[in-house]
């Protein structure tokens, strides 16, 4: 009970330094005369790029050894059985899902995601075939990064994190907090069934993974600098989840003059 | 009565006019999509033949010398006549290459343009394509500008993610790292491509 007592309290310190981190880190001003820059680079605070790009570098072999042959595999299955596996892994995230929902005030995405999380449990057979699409309950991806983005805390600076990639000081703060209320973890980990956490995890960054095998081989074989590609990857793809948008009229507007054509 | 019925012809008028300037945008993006499908479905052709085919499809569409321009700005003031051209031709083989390698994914998958609307402010057409792939749908917006009665496509949006602000920001940070000498960025340009074109034909 102590032990859980001191991690439960390092967990916190960790939370509460890496927000005041990240508060102090918006503070910092990069300015546009040091180098012409607009929206998002400015926005990108890196101040340990040094050690992300060392880890980025691991991460980047780790997936050419390990993840993108996993997925391309996971790619040969049967497209129902990938489907089936998919939407598994999706309903296992709904609850969570709810609950940062309501935390933003969004209470009629947080009833429909609990509306979705139990009509896939049950006639859905355990989230194997989402019907709560046919039923017009629309999936929606809300995690605590966001939540905590929507209170108005800051992304702090960029971190690359071993094997879980590109993040920053927030994210990785919401981060934790998924790896700590998790209740299908906690639940799994309750019946003395702790190793199914690290499988979901696995199989969830495979699914993932293997629906993007040819964006990130484009992405890779043809950048010029790829940490910069996916650090600027990163936070244009967090800025549109924060925003609840897929509205790519936000995105902003490239500055160019097509005068030289 | 009559003031009402004018706004209301008014108000059609122009969603009329903005409707037409949208669809007509649409039909060129068409157009110039199945020419680079149609390469890539063509097995009589040489990989060399069809990248060039693609590439010159991207390159009559996309204001390529503009974006380079704007991407490396301060360095490109800075530097000499034949640096510029270089990087520019360098720049525009980077980006067929960019988006030939992003569509050769898509290549056999079918595709359906599903919205597009016209930003009167910025004068620029949104044109929304939804690729269906095996494991559902993907939607990819174009910005297409209209200069000189001939269209452009001045960015892609993938899931949110834009080609020309990732561009920006991989050739900013590749700029620092060679002290904004774009010279020295030619150099880097001219391996990533070489690369890429292999990559690509074989």
């Amino acid at each position: 009970m102590n032990k859980l007592k001191q991690l439960l309290i390092y967990f916190i310190i960790i939370f509460i330094s890496f927000n005041l981190h990240a508060g102090a880190s918006d503070d910092v001003k990069t300015s546009s005369g040091d180098f012409e820059t607009s929206i998002f680079e400015d926005e990108i605070y890196d101040p340990l790029e040094g050690v992300n790009r060392a880890i980025f570098g691991f991460n980047n072999v780790a997936d050419k050894m390990i993840l993108e042959p996993a997925a391309k595999g996971y790619k040969k299955l049967p497209t129902p059985v990938q489907s089936g596996i998919g939407n598994f892994l999706k309903n296992l995230k709904l609850p969570l899902v709810a609950v940062n929902q309501l935390l933003q005030g969004q209470g009629k995405n947080a009833a429909e995601s609990t509306g979705r999380f139990l009509v896939n449990s049950t006639i859905g057979i355990f989230g194997l075939i989402d019907v709560a699409d046919d039923f017009g309950l629309e999936q929606k991806e809300e995690d605590f990064g966001q939540t905590l983005a929507t209170w108005g805390i800051g992304d702090g600076f960029y971190v690359v994190l071993p094997l879980f990639g590109p993040s920053n000081l927030r994210d990785t703060s919401g981060m934790l907090m998924t790896m700590m209320t998790d209740p299908i973890n906690a639940y799994a980990a309750s019946q003395g069934e702790a190793w199914a956490i690290p499988l979901r995890t696995a199989t969830n960054a495979i699914d993932q993974r293997s629906k993007i095998i040819d964006e990130v081989n484009a992405l890779r074989d043809n950048s010029l600098d790829y940490y910069a590609a996916v650090r600027s990857s990163y936070y244009q793809n967090r800025k549109a989840a924060i925003n609840n948008t897929d509205d790519s009229d936000l995105t902003p507007l490239p500055l160019i003059s097509i005068e030289f054509e | 009565m009559i003031n009402l019925i004018r706004f209301i012809v008014f108000i059609f008028i122009i969603t009329l006019s903005l409707s037409l300037k949208a669809s007509e945008a649409s039909n060129w993006l068409k157009q110039e999509v199945d020419k680079i499908l149609i390469a890539y479905q063509n097995p009589n052709l040489p990989n060399e033949n069809r990248f060039l085919l693609i590439e010159q499809t991207i390159n009559n569409n996309f204001p390529g010398k503009s974006i380079a321009i704007n991407i490396a700005k301060q360095s490109y003031k800075n530097a000499n006549d034949e640096t510029r051209s270089n990087y520019i031709n360098l720049f525009k083989r980077h980006l067929a290459l960019n988006i030939a390698s992003l569509m050769q994914g898509y290549s056999n998958q079918k595709y359906k343009l599903t919205d597009s609307r016209y930003d009167e402010k910025n004068k620029v057409n949104y044109i929304d394509m939804e690729i269906y792939l095996d494991t559902g749908e993907m939607i990819v917006t174009w910005r297409v500008l209209k200069h000189k009665e001939r269209y452009f496509v001045i960015d892609l949006i993938i899931s949110g993610i834009s080609l020309y602000e990732t561009k920006r920001s991989e050739f900013n940070s590749m700029l620092k790292n060679v002290d904004n000498d774009l010279a020295k960025l030619n150099e880097e340009l001219r391996k990533i491509n070489e690369s890429s074109y292999q990559k690509i034909i074989n």
